[in-house]
């Protein structure tokens, strides 16, 4: 935490804020799904929870990003009204620790688009084992279980990895992030430069 | 939806001798995250049933809430809880015990006695961590919370009034989206059809801008506070003190003593079952 920028502790914070207003958003439209689909309802947008380590582990390049931002997350949420309670704060940790697990094993250096999805479906991961503990996954059938990680793999790949890549890239675009680590790597770089021969 | 955040609205009329908004925050949470833990060890309806509806009781009586906005925020669960409620009912893991009792058969789909317990306590679960988590969520000050999370919880003041300066910035973040809003449809771009192409195309036409915003504000706040002699250092004094005091105490103790009863009356009754994965 020393070594932190309080500017990047307060972009961090912010960005997590902006999506924990969309993780609450997600929440209503999660649980009209499960009225009607039963659990698998938040399977299929499940993804969406994880973009925010994504998006600020590939803007920031730190360690500690991914965690931190979906903690911070949790924490607004509750705060503005995710009635899953204090333990969602421990849910968003989880879910920060799978997908710090990816970005730590590629020792900080790799944000290419393999590497976000890999993020987004460790966290999936991580979560799902958490599911069975406090969401009493263990009393549905078998088949269903191995529907619902499969779907929650595929959603957080492409919801959380390729949205949550597709919207930094963006960001980095209109130049707010110039000072940023994301500005550094080679995928920004060639939009950029696109960007200017156009 | 945001709206739902000021808790410090309305004045109490009565003298609370254990208000819940006074309590605090840490402890507070501590206590509801200790009460989930206890009782997800639980899996029969009873114990369940028996402690959602003294902990509806412990919000009534010293949580000063308003009752439509408690409503508006748990009736979702409902939803949620017959959702579960239905797949626990019909789509059971367990093979069927041969003497458990028919209750409903529809087509392809029985229900048995068996089966119909284990949902039910399932679909109550989701109702009662929604209520506990409402009994802290309604009655807690975000800035309280803070505050408090940085003076009994050692959490880095750094971290902390991040956590603060981006939390002020919702209430600018949904001006900003009014104005865009007005923007796109000055300029005659604000139809958004329900195509697929034309929805992601409104998604990008908000968020990017937004978050861009959000980005410069937090750049700017970091500068202001750094100016201002922030150093984000441990041992910094405080104008506002969140203290501990015995009502602290008693509050866990009542909220502790709700478990108990409840794990006691559904042993009593021979109905109390442990939660093991085995389910």
């Amino acid at each position: 935490m020393k070594t932190w920028k309080l500017r990047d502790i307060i972009v961090l914070s912010s960005l997590s804020v902006v999506f924990a207003v969309v993780y609450v958003l997600f929440l209503q439209v999660g649980n009209v799904l499960v009225g009607f689909m039963g659990p698998m309802g938040y399977e299929v947008i499940f993804g969406i929870w994880f973009i925010v380590s994504i998006i600020s582990a590939y803007i920031l390049q730190r360690p500690g990003a991914a965690l931190l931002s979906e903690t911070v997350a949790g924490v607004v949420e509750l705060l503005i009204g995710n009635t899953t309670g204090p333990v969602l704060i421990l849910s968003a940790f989880i879910q920060g620790l799978g997908a710090e697990a990816v970005f730590a094993a590629m020792r900080y250096r790799s944000y290419s688009t393999p590497v976000l999805m890999a993020a987004g479906m460790g966290s999936a991961i991580l979560s799902f084992a958490w599911g069975f503990i406090h969401s009493g996954f263990a009393a549905l059938s078998a088949g269903l279980l191995l529907a619902m990680f499969v779907t929650r793999m595929i959603s957080s790949a492409l919801l959380a990895g390729l949205l949550g890549k597709w919207i930094a890239d963006s960001l980095a675009r209109t130049g707010v992030l110039r000072s940023f680590p994301i500005a550094k790597t080679a995928s920004a770089k060639q939009i950029r430069s696109k960007a200017e021969a156009s | 939806m945001l709206a739902l955040q000021n808790s410090k609205s309305k004045p109490s009329r009565r003298h609370l001798f254990l208000a819940l908004g006074r309590l605090n925050p840490s402890i507070k949470a501590m206590t509801v995250v200790l009460c989930v833990v206890l009782l997800s060890l639980a899996f029969d309806p009873v114990t369940i049933a028996s402690a959602l509806l003294l902990t509806l009781l412990m919000t009534w009586l010293f949580g000063n809430i308003a009752w439509n906005r408690w409503l508006l925020l748990f009736a979702p669960f409902l939803i949620l809880a017959l959702g579960y409620f239905w797949t626990a009912a019909l789509f059971p893991r367990e093979a069927i015990q041969p003497d458990s009792v028919l209750i409903l058969s529809m087509g392809p789909f029985k229900m048995t006695n068996q089966s119909f317990q284990i949902a039910l306590a399932l679909c109550l679960r989701t109702l009662l961590f929604s209520a506990l988590s409402l009994l802290f969520i309604l009655t807690t000050d975000p800035v309280r919370l803070m505050l408090s999370l940085m003076q009994q919880c050692k959490l880095p003041p750094k971290l902390a009034y991040g956590i603060l300066a981006g939390f002020r910035f919702l209430p600018l973040f949904r001006e900003e989206l009014a104005i865009m809003q007005r923007a796109h449809r000055v300029r005659g771009a604000g139809r958004i059809r329900r195509t697929p192409r034309s929805l992601l195309y409104a998604f990008k036409r908000y968020s990017i801008p937004l978050l861009a915003g959000a980005i410069h504000k937090s750049e700017r706040a970091a500068v202001a506070m750094i100016s201002r002699g922030f150093t984000g250092k441990s041992d910094r004094d405080f104008y506002t003190r969140v203290q501990i005091t015995w009502r602290d105490g008693l509050f866990m103790a009542l909220m502790l003593a709700i478990v108990a009863f409840s794990f006691g009356l559904s042993h009593f009754l021979g109905s109390l079952r442990w939660y093991n994965g085995e389910l």
